[in-house]
């Protein structure tokens, strides 16, 4: 076997070389931004949870709120059912009251009309027989026809 | 016909050419690859050949991983893929095709006069640079002896106590296993790609009818290259474990 013995050495410089050279320029920058990215993974990796943990959350919070604002419009509507209910009667009610109120007062109207009547065909009467009183003296006239003329006022007057 | 490598010699100092050529070319394939590769590197948006070397990273990671914990093998890191680049590099850059000049006896290279036996030779300039002893040697060189600092400076007591393990006697042996390491480590890359190389000579001495062979042959070496770049990386790992690593129950 031929050893050619400064080979040997010009390999040992070459390769101290060489290594020199690919740690400085090569592997140095490479190992550097592998080392970024696992730290860039490992962040996108917590953001991804937190937004997750954030959307769990919010969808939590969601739908608690989707179901106060149910339980809300539900409560709504039987509020309103209830008015609306307790307004309707209201509403008869015063309604029934307002047409008794009219009627007695109608009825009163009534009343007091005929009663008005009633004295007013009084008044007259009363008038009358004094005109008639006067108009018999007037005339002068006999028991007969005296007689015919009360029947007849009389008559009059019945028929008012 | 016999193939030599371009000699020189400066101030009695043998110069493969060669060997320097290709070790100088395939350091440089390699910082280009990787440099090209991490150039507009990004974080968010990976370019294909960033996610190529990131690949290799994970893959000497996951050597690493096996051999021993992550952590306290995590400053090997660079020393396993500089290592598994250069040797798969090299290790294939041999294969392709193969420069060879006829020369006379006094020929010259840039001034230098190339050293031949004979008064005419071919001279091969293109080989893998791990098909030659010496280049192979070196690379072990590098992970043995960094092996044994590593097991002196971070684990001491263990590290020498393992040496008269299980008892004092067996002291010459673990010596013979500390140095069978290094010999098999350098031998088997050496000897795996230097034959490949031969045998690819051999078929192209076949002529037209080794065309088939020959095919089949590169894609064997390539698989070859491939594989024992890996293992070479391993075994450092493995070593390098051995030395560094406290073992429970000692």
């Amino acid at each position: 076997m031929d050893i050619v013995w400064s080979n040997f050495f010009i390999q040992l410089v070459a390769f101290g070389i060489l290594y020199w050279l690919l740690s400085r320029y090569a592997f140095g920058p490479l190992f550097s931004i592998m080392e970024q990215r696992k730290q860039f993974v490992k962040e996108q990796l917590e953001s991804a949870e937190n937004s997750r943990k954030q959307a769990e959350a919010q969808y939590e919070e969601q739908k608690q709120s989707l179901q106060q604002a149910r339980k809300d419009a539900y409560d709504i509507i039987e509020q309103a059912k209830q008015t609306s209910t307790k307004q309707a009667d209201e509403i008869v009610n015063t309604a029934k009251s307002e047409a008794t109120r009219l009627k007695d007062e109608a009825v009163k109207d009534i009343e007091s009309e005929k009663n008005k009547a009633i004295s007013a065909l009084r008044s007259q009467v009363s008038g009358m027989s004094v005109m008639i009183a006067s108009k018999i003296i007037e005339k002068q006239i006999d028991d007969k026809s005296q007689e015919q003329l009360v029947d007849q006022y009389l008559n009059e007057v019945g028929s008012k | 016909m016999d193939h030599i490598f371009p000699e020189v010699h400066l101030g009695g100092i043998r110069f493969d050419l060669a060997a320097i050529f290709m070790i100088v070319l395939t350091s440089i394939i390699v910082f280009v690859m990787a440099k090209l590769a991490v150039r507009g590197a990004s974080v968010t948006n990976p370019t294909k050949m960033q996610n190529f070397l990131e690949w290799v990273i994970e893959f000497v990671q996951n050597i690493i991983g096996t051999t021993m914990d992550l952590k306290k093998g995590r400053p090997y890191l660079m020393l396993g893929i500089s290592m598994i680049m250069y040797l798969f590099v090299a290790n294939l850059l041999g294969l392709p095709f193969g420069i060879i000049t006829e020369a006379h006896h006094g020929a010259t290279f840039l001034g230098m006069e190339l050293h031949m036996e004979g008064e005419e030779a071919h001279i091969a300039w293109w080989k893998s640079p791990t098909a030659d002893v010496a280049v192979a040697g070196a690379l072990m060189a590098i992970v043995i002896v960094l092996t044994h600092i590593e097991g002196l400076r971070r684990n001491r007591k263990h590290y020498l106590k393992h040496y008269i393990e299980p008892y004092a006697a067996f002291f010459p042996l673990n010596v013979i296993k500390e140095i069978a390491k290094p010999l098999s480590l350098s031998l088997r890359l050496y000897g795996n790609i230097f034959a490949g190389e031969v045998m690819i000579g051999v078929i192209m001495g076949m002529g037209w009818f080794g065309i088939p062979a020959l095919i089949v042959w590169q894609g064997f070496s390539i698989f070859v290259g491939a594989i024992q770049s890996f293992v070479f990386v391993m075994l450092t790992m493995v070593y390098m474990s051995q030395a560094i690593v406290h073992e429970e129950g000692h």
